[in-house]
């Protein structure tokens, strides 16, 4: 199994380990219910070197990656974190993934660590679709993954930024970093040298918790390093279950779950990240192929739902739980589903069959648990 | 460390059982509310279920997992502990005093079936290796 630069200390801190996508990787340390407390009340850290991170370079590749993604990654400033969905031919979901802009002009793709193969493999695929559709175009695209030369440690919680200030301060950032640190908008990122590393230190406003937070792209030698500052400020560690939680509770929705090679974009509700007003890889074909859409469900009763539960509107089934918990923050069974496109607007009310029984769920908006 | 109690009998499904006469009592053990996690939800089947080795006599579950307790022994519940519903984390805060059901026993020869506390102990250490 694969481990990351900071799997010593998980150990060391008899977290409960698991095969997460071939990485040996922490699910809880104290308890998922701890930990999501945490996040929400106070800060809380996550080991999450085992994203990838894949640079796309080389003359032609934003406008290359602008007809790869269902959004622009050009024309935006440059220190603007794009959010956006990777898809195939037939408008199914390869990844849904950030593109950092770096300093030296490369696209820095940051995607689930469980796709990163088939990621690279597409992308390259579809240098030669792109070249082949548009032979006017030059380019020198080269795709690089680079994901075995970072680390990455997530900051997340109301206390976030005063954590961040103080690790800057002990890393040596200069007066200007640490006064863009302060000011840092979300999905912003500040990329910082360290001496001795090639690879730059980014700060991003970023997360994956609904509450404030920061991630930090590291050289794989300094991700230690930064964990133990960190730790010795009274940073508790927080693992992959708080960290599903927490999305869940946030109303985010997860690769595997509400996008997947056969749910399109359009299903798992994720129009808002899909910019049809140009031209991209897989973007007619998923609107001629959505015929689900996802709803949001929380329990009126004690029933936890979990993923692959059926759906029931008056007595006929509808669909099928993407992804079920039970939530921390509400004490209540949450959940995603996959319905049917013609699934009223105007439902309120849901059965989920839950073993044998069929348990009462309210439709509602997200997030679950609102800020 | 979890803890196995002497004196009780144990299911491979990580049910403690303990015979009195012809009623067995049982749970689950420390060590399987301890990799399942805080637990959020417990229900136990209610009283004249009939139930065969192996059928679902509860259910347990945590944030992240949904686990069921099988009857390791066949016979009718006579008595269903609805107390778990309320306050499921009584079982994580003491495994071995927190019981789901009592069935009065069909075949009380199953019973010498279930590993002992030493055969469930060394089950454990094999699990988790």
């Amino acid at each position: 199994m694969k481990k990351t630069p900071l799997n010593e200390r998980h150990l060391a801190l008899r977290a409960r380990m698991v095969d997460y996508a071939g990485w040996d990787m922490p699910v809880q340390y104290e308890g998922i219910a701890e930990e999501v407390k945490a996040v929400r009340e106070k800060v809380a850290m996550f080991d999450v070197s085992h994203m990838g991170e894949v640079l796309v370079s080389g003359e032609g590749s934003g406008e290359f990656l602008n007809w790869l993604l269902s959004r622009d990654v050009t024309g935006k400033q440059k220190d603007q974190i794009t959010y956006a969905i990777l898809c195939y031919e037939d408008g199914g979901t390869v990844d849904d993934l950030l593109v950092y802009e770096m300093d030296d002009g490369t696209y820095m793709l940051v995607v689930n660590a469980a796709n990163k193969d088939k990621d690279v493999l597409h992308i390259n695929d579809s240098i030669e679709t792109y070249r082949n559709k548009f032979p006017d175009r030059k380019d020198e695209i080269k795709v690089v993954d680079d994901s075995a030369h970072y680390g990455q440690i997530a900051v997340q919680g109301p206390e976030s930024l005063q954590v961040m200030l103080d690790l800057a301060e002990k890393l040596g950032l200069n007066a200007e970093q640490k006064e863009q640190l302060q000011g840092l908008k979300r999905y912003r990122q500040i990329q910082v040298d360290k001496e001795g590393f090639e690879r730059k230190m980014i700060i991003s406003r970023t997360g994956y918790t609904g509450e404030n937070g920061y991630e930090i792209y590291l050289p794989a030698e300094l991700t230690v390093e930064v964990w133990d500052l960190l730790y010795d400020y009274g940073v508790p560690a927080s693992g992959l279950g708080a960290r599903d939680s927490l999305r869940l509770e946030a109303g985010l929705p997860l690769y595997g779950h509400e996008m997947a090679e056969d749910i399109t974009p359009l299903e798992g509700d994720m129009g808002f990240f899909v910019d049809f007003s140009r031209d991209f890889q897989g973007g007619e074909a998923m609107k001629a192929r959505s015929t689900r859409k996802r709803i949001a469900l929380v329990s009126e009763g004690r029933a936890i739902p979990r993923d692959g539960y059926p759906v029931f509107l008056d007595d006929e089934e509808v669909g099928v739980i993407s992804s079920g918990s039970f939530s921390p923050t509400l004490g209540k069974g949450i959940a995603f589903a996959l319905v049917g496109k013609d699934f009223p607007e105007d439902a309120t009310e849901v059965e989920v069959k839950v073993r044998k029984k069929f348990e009462n769920f309210k439709v509602i908006d997200t997030p679950f648990v609102k800020k | 460390m979890t803890t196995v109690k002497e004196n009780l009998r144990y299911a491979k499904t990580h049910e403690w059982v303990e015979v009195e006469g012809n009623v067995a009592t049982i749970g689950i053990t420390d060590y399987a509310q301890d990799q399942l996690g805080d637990l959020v939800y417990a229900e136990a089947e209610p009283v004249d279920t009939e139930v065969d080795l192996g059928d679902l006599i509860g259910s347990v579950e945590s944030v992240k997992m949904a686990s069921d307790l099988y009857a390791p022994v066949a016979g009718t519940i006579i008595e269903s502990n609805e107390s778990i519903e309320d306050e499921p984390e009584q079982i994580n805060e003491d495994a071995f005093g927190t019981w789901f059901v009592k069935i009065e026993l069909s075949d009380p020869s199953q019973v010498d079936d279930l590993m002992d506390a030493a055969a469930y102990e060394k089950f454990c250490e094999e699990e988790s290796a």
